[in-house]
């Protein structure tokens, strides 16, 4: 099972696009980079709690992608992106209707905040703020079917970064994202084990964390990372019962990424990615394809 | 330099904080106590649905009030309050509004805790609850809606009888409460001048208890600390004295585990999953002409659920009586008016409204809900205290729903496996669906089944209320169309079956001698 949203900031962190709200990556000034990308994340098994376990009725659970996102440098150290996804899911085995929409619109503000030269290479500190809003009225209420929790959030990111002259780097990431309530469709749930009249359901906050290591040149780039994510409150799904946005998320993922330009300003790039471990969540397989096109706005 | 290292320290630190603040669910509204100002001196010749003439002479006559024994017990009532902590009188205020609705309450979180789906084994057979072990899963018992429906039933009968025994008694001794015989005590709660020996609270703690115990044999020590809670606020309270609870306790139990012995255990409940039984149940259907039948859509297939639920006792109609009200026939698979019915939901289908979801999930009651009589449990008690009714209407109005919902509940089963009538997912592979599939026949639908008899006894107990019951009873039947699970005449004569069911409980109280 899985929160979507979460793992679409997944995907956007670990960008299958360079200079992504979480990578150590800046635009330079005026330059517009504008991103479409398609994302099928895929589950057999998940976890109900912390017990693993497949659900024949639910086979292979997909979930779609298609974003837009495009990504400004208003200066080299202040850059700021947009993005709007629309999702579909799907199973290839139960009844129930896939569910599709818009989902929700994240604006991020990126602040280089330190940059120095260590050795042959240079040091980075970054922050990213970010909010995001529902753009439609998808329900949050069918689990595992539902596009996402349809809540606002509000995230702030601590990026450092070292980019060595030959073009290695590596970077690490920590951040933590504030959620607003969900609104059922249904009145009443079990939350634990006591029954809440009431249609307002509480959507854990999250904090996540990452570790890239890569290889950028002008025209390529490959990285492979790591990241985790983690519910900060939350129960757990009960015994043989869907998920609910209430339900403590948990997951830990590795992934490989690559980037090639095929022109001076049009890249393409891919990445594929194994949930290991997680707690609420499925144990999806995720695979991106994408093109990112460069503007110089001030030309 | 310094500054950059000093806010990136203070982004971080504002992390941290703001981390630490906790999220929970909204707590469940505040319902204040309210006075109960109608006595109903003559409920005690109300009509009760079991005989309890036998109990009417079990409870001794109280201590006069003007007694040493008496004096000794306001004493301890005293103690009781001045020494409660703020935690207990707060519980003395929960457990004041309306003992009969707060074990209703406790009955539905449990039925809802207990409302799951046995997990299938590895050799694709599902597992039955072990009655010698009820707390591992899956656990006894499985709260689907008939078992709910009747659990509910038997809980409120309980209560009812036993609060019918205890207005009797309490009018034959007259014995106020204690903030009526000592007025240095200062009720927590709304007071009054109804008799409190034996205590309708005790009554209501003890019925419940041991209907619930029965029922959930896993809970045993959760349910007798509640009852010992209720009991235990009445002191804090101010409300009764020691022997009030006693007697009350005593009355309530032996009511209820009457209704127990020579009810429950002989209402062939524990034939109704019959599953040798079901294959001489689809001949029979077969010889009848329904020869496209029902089969789990579940992987791996799940047995059918209660094929023998419908052969359970009822209370307020017999099942000759039953047979000659149910529905007709279904439209044959593949014959036109099926056509149309199923036209409907393949063209909902593509193109389900989010606000037709928002009907289908709003109505589903299905696993980990309190199912669809739990939904209307909760409609008829927030009815109940908007009206502020006292305990022993309460219970009636209670009694009258519950047992209503508990004959819809056996009375629709029966029609299910009387007709085995496929669901709509099973006759088009193109038809998706807003919800999930139940794991038993179609027609008629138990959700318009079990709403329709509630709307009917709740119009007739609350007839202000009549449009909008009629509302909900019609859109729950609707958002099983909506959520493509029945087809169109699976609801509609579902709401019929209901609405006729209903009718032999509002016979009931309109003869209970309640006026």
């Amino acid at each position: 099972m899985r929160h979507f949203y979460t793992l679409f900031m997944f995907a956007l962190a670990n960008m299958a696009f360079a200079q992504s709200p979480s990578d150590g990556l800046m635009m330079p000034k005026g330059q517009l980079c504008v991103l479409g990308q398609y994302t099928n994340s895929t589950w057999d098994h998940y976890w109900e709690g912390t017990r693993k376990r497949d659900n024949l009725n639910l086979g292979n659970v997909s979930t779609h992608s298609a974003l837009l996102m495009a990504n400004y440098g208003i200066t080299r150290k202040l850059n700021v992106l947009v993005g709007l996804p629309y999702i579909w899911t799907s199973s290839d085995v139960s009844y129930i209707t896939g569910q599709k929409n818009f989902q929700d619109l994240s604006l991020f503000v990126k602040y280089q905040v330190l940059e120095v030269p260590v050795g042959n290479g240079q040091f980075k500190v970054q922050a990213t703020g970010g909010l995001s809003r529902p753009v439609s009225n998808y329900t949050p209420d069918l689990m595992p079917f539902s596009i996402g929790l349809h809540t606002q959030t509000a995230s702030l990111l601590a990026i450092v970064h070292y980019i060595s002259q030959p073009g290695l780097y590596v970077t690490a990431q920590a951040g933590h994202t504030w959620k607003g309530n969900t609104t059922l469709d249904h009145f009443g749930y079990l939350f634990d084990s006591k029954f809440i009249a009431s249609d307002i359901m509480p959507v854990p906050n999250m904090l996540d964390y990452s570790a890239r290591l890569g290889y950028i040149k002008p025209r390529v780039q490959a990285e492979v990372w790591y990241d985790s994510f983690t519910g900060l409150s939350g129960d757990d799904i009960r015994y043989n019962e869907a998920p609910q946005a209430s339900n403590k998320m948990r997951a830990s993922q590795v992934g490989i990424f690559g980037k090639y330009f095929i022109l001076k300003r049009l890249g393409i790039l891919a990445s594929f990615s194994q949930v290991l471990s997680g707690r609420n969540v499925g144990q999806s397989q995720t695979w991106t394809v994408g093109a990112t096109y460069f503007f110089n706005v001030n030309e | 330099m310094n500054k950059r290292y000093f806010s990136l320290i203070a982004v971080a630190g504002l992390l941290l904080t703001l981390t630490q603040c906790d999220k929970n669910p909204p707590e469940n509204p505040f319902k204040a106590p309210y006075p109960e100002t109608s006595l109903d001196a003559q409920a005690g010749q109300w009509k009760t649905y079991m005989d309890i003439t036998l109990f009417l002479g079990s409870v001794p006559a109280p201590a006069a009030t003007n007694s040493a024994e008496y004096a000794n017990e306001l004493d301890l009532v005293r103690a009781a309050m001045s020494g409660a902590t703020a935690e207990e009188r707060d519980l003395a205020i929960w457990w004041g509004s309306n003992g009969v609705l707060r074990w209703h309450e406790i009955a539905r979180e449990m039925a809802c805790n207990y409302n799951v789906l046995p997990d299938y084994n590895a050799d694709g057979t599902y597992p039955n609850p072990d009655p010698s072990n009820p707390s591992s899963y899956p656990r006894l018992p499985v709260a689907t809606p008939p078992v709910t429906a009747r659990m509910m039933g038997l809980l409120a009968v309980a209560q009812y009888d036993a609060l019918v025994a205890c207005w009797e008694i309490k009018f034959q001794h007259n014995r106020l409460a204690p903030y009526k015989n000592a007025p240095d005590i200062e009720a927590l709660i709304p007071t009054n001048d109804l008799p409190s020996y034996p205590s309708e609270d005790a009554v209501i703690a003890a019925a419940s208890r041991e209907i619930l115990q029965y029922i959930f044999p896993g809970e045993v020590s959760n349910i007798a600390a509640k009852a010992e809670e209720h009991k235990q606020s009445r002191l804090w309270a101010g409300a009764n004295v020691p022997s009030d609870l006693s007697a009350g306790d005593s009355l309530g139990r032996a009511i209820a585990k009457n209704v127990i012995e020579n009810w429950a255990k002989k209402d062939k409940m524990n034939q109704s999953n019959n599953q040798a039984g079901l294959p001489a149940q689809r001949d029979e259907a077969v010889t009848k002409g329904f020869v496209t039948q029902w089969n789990s859509l579940e992987i791996p297939a799940r047995p059918a659920l209660l094929p023998a639920f419908g052969f359970v006792k009822t209370w307020n109609c017999d099942f000759a009586t039953l047979e000659t009200i149910r529905p007709p026939a279904p439209p044959p698979p593949g014959s036109p008016a099926f056509q149309t019915a199923m036209d409907e939901l393949l063209k909902i289908s593509k193109n389900r409204t989010r606000e037709q979801q928002r009907i289908t999930t709003y109505w589903s009651d299905g696993v980990g809900t309190p199912t669809p009589p739990g939904h209307w449990n909760r409609r008829a008690s927030d009815l109940i205290y908007d009206n502020q009714w006292n305990e022993i209407r309460a219970a009636r109005a209670m009694a009258l729903t519950c047992t209503a919902m508990m004959d819809a509940g056996v009375a629709c089963w029966e029609a299910k496996y009387y007709y085995m009538y496929p669901r709509p997912t099973e006759m088009d592979r193109n038809l998706t669906t807003g919800t999930g599939i139940p794991n038993f026949p179609a027609y008629a639908s138990g959700h318009s089944t079990f709403s329709a008899a509630a709307a009917e006894v709740l119009s007739y107990l609350f007839p202000s209320n009549e449009p909008s019951l009629r509302a909900w009873a019609q859109e729950a039947a609707d958002s099983r169309v909506y959520g493509g699970i029945h087809y169109r005449y699976d609801s509609e004569e579902g709401l019929k079956h209901g609405a006729n069911i209903g009718q032999y409980a509002v016979f009931r109280g309109l003869t209970d001698g309640s006026y």
